[in-house]
């Protein structure tokens, strides 16, 4: 079953060539609706796919691929879930409480065995404004990449419904394990009804670790 | 009596083909690419002629076909069902174009 779901996994990180995040603020699609998204970094890749059968609960597969310090490569493909805990829908605003979590099987360079990723995800949004912060665990055996993270960030102007808004956004993450282990990044983000697009570049003023980064998102 | 029939018929084909929408201002709407259910289902909708969305006001617009009709309930449940609430819904005699027309003023 585990070697199924890689070879979905890695299939769907073919296709998607790099990939998107799992750090916009809507985790899940509307009802009846399905949901790629991923990360593409130099030292860390996601892409996740899931199906929603009503809003605020989601089901999927994801997979994730680490390079730690050490230079060890390790990978994670597990099923997942989806919870909108909580929606605060405002006039003229949206915040939410989310729960994701997987689990399935960690394999590469260390220990292969069974692996788990919960984590907690509160974001705000206007149509100019945006802050989301996310903590989530990364665990498998002999495996710790548990992060925390925080993003802000506003738009430059705001756009009508057919239009590409653009977004400046910065995250601040810390990873367990990772070099370096506390990442900036800024990002120029593009949303569209049909897209959304993030184009950063991580470490930005630390030519050692300066790296590009992509997410992306696709519903349909 | 003839001039009456008469008029009647002038009237008739006179007069504006009725249009109607249903308009509505919807909480938690911030974000198109979030947004994007509520414009997929509307448009789903066999009753649906046009659907307009406007995230700067928080209006969304469905309108109906001629001689149609979705009960605002229904409506109000297809915004619920992609995650938002409705503050307000009303029937307006007005296309999509002409809400759009007026908000844009």
């Amino acid at each position: 079953m585990f070697k199924k779901l890689v070879v979905l996994n890695t299939l769907a990180l073919s296709m998607l060539a790099l990939s998107a995040t799992a750090r916009a603020a809507a985790l899940m699609g509307f009802a009846d609706s399905i949901m790629i998204m991923g990360e593409a970094g130099h030292d860390y890749q996601e892409v996740m796919m899931n199906y929603s059968p009503v809003v605020g609960h989601a089901f999927g597969i994801e997979h994730m691929r680490m390079e730690d310090k050490d230079g060890m490569q390790m990978s994670i493909s597990a099923i997942n879930y989806t919870g909108l805990l909580q929606r605060w829908n405002m006039k003229g605003g949206q915040a939410n409480l989310w729960f994701m979590g997987g689990v399935g099987h960690a394999y590469g360079d260390g220990d292969e065995g069974f692996a788990y990723t919960p984590s907690v995800q509160f974001d705000y949004e206007t149509t100019r404004l945006y802050f989301l912060g996310k903590l989530r665990m990364m665990r498998g055996p002999d495996m710790n990449f548990d992060s925390a993270s925080v993003q802000g960030g506003f738009s430059f102007y705001e756009t009508g419904f057919d239009e590409t808004q653009p977004w400046f956004v910065v995250e601040a993450r810390t990873m367990r394990n990772m070099e370096p282990g506390f990442q900036v990044t800024p990002a120029l983000r593009l949303i569209n009804k049909d897209y959304f697009l993030e184009l950063g570049v991580s470490n930005p003023f630390d030519g050692e670790y300066r790296t590009p980064r992509i997410n992306f998102m696709f519903v349909f | 009596m003839k001039k009456i029939v008469f008029t009647l018929i002038a009237l008739s084909f006179s007069a504006p083909s009725y249009a109607a929408s249903i308009k509505a201002e919807v909480n938690g709407m911030v974000c198109a690419f979030c947004a994007k259910g509520i414009e997929k289902k509307l448009n789903a909708l066999p009753q649906s002629q046009n659907v307009f969305v406007d995230l700067k006001n928080h209006i969304v617009v469905l309108e109906l076909k001629e001689n149609e009709n979705v009960p605002l309930e229904d409506f109000k449940a297809i915004i619920k069902d992609a995650g938002y609430d409705v503050s307000a819904a009303e029937v307006v005699d007005k296309t999509a174009a002409e809400i759009k027309a007026e908000i844009a003023k």
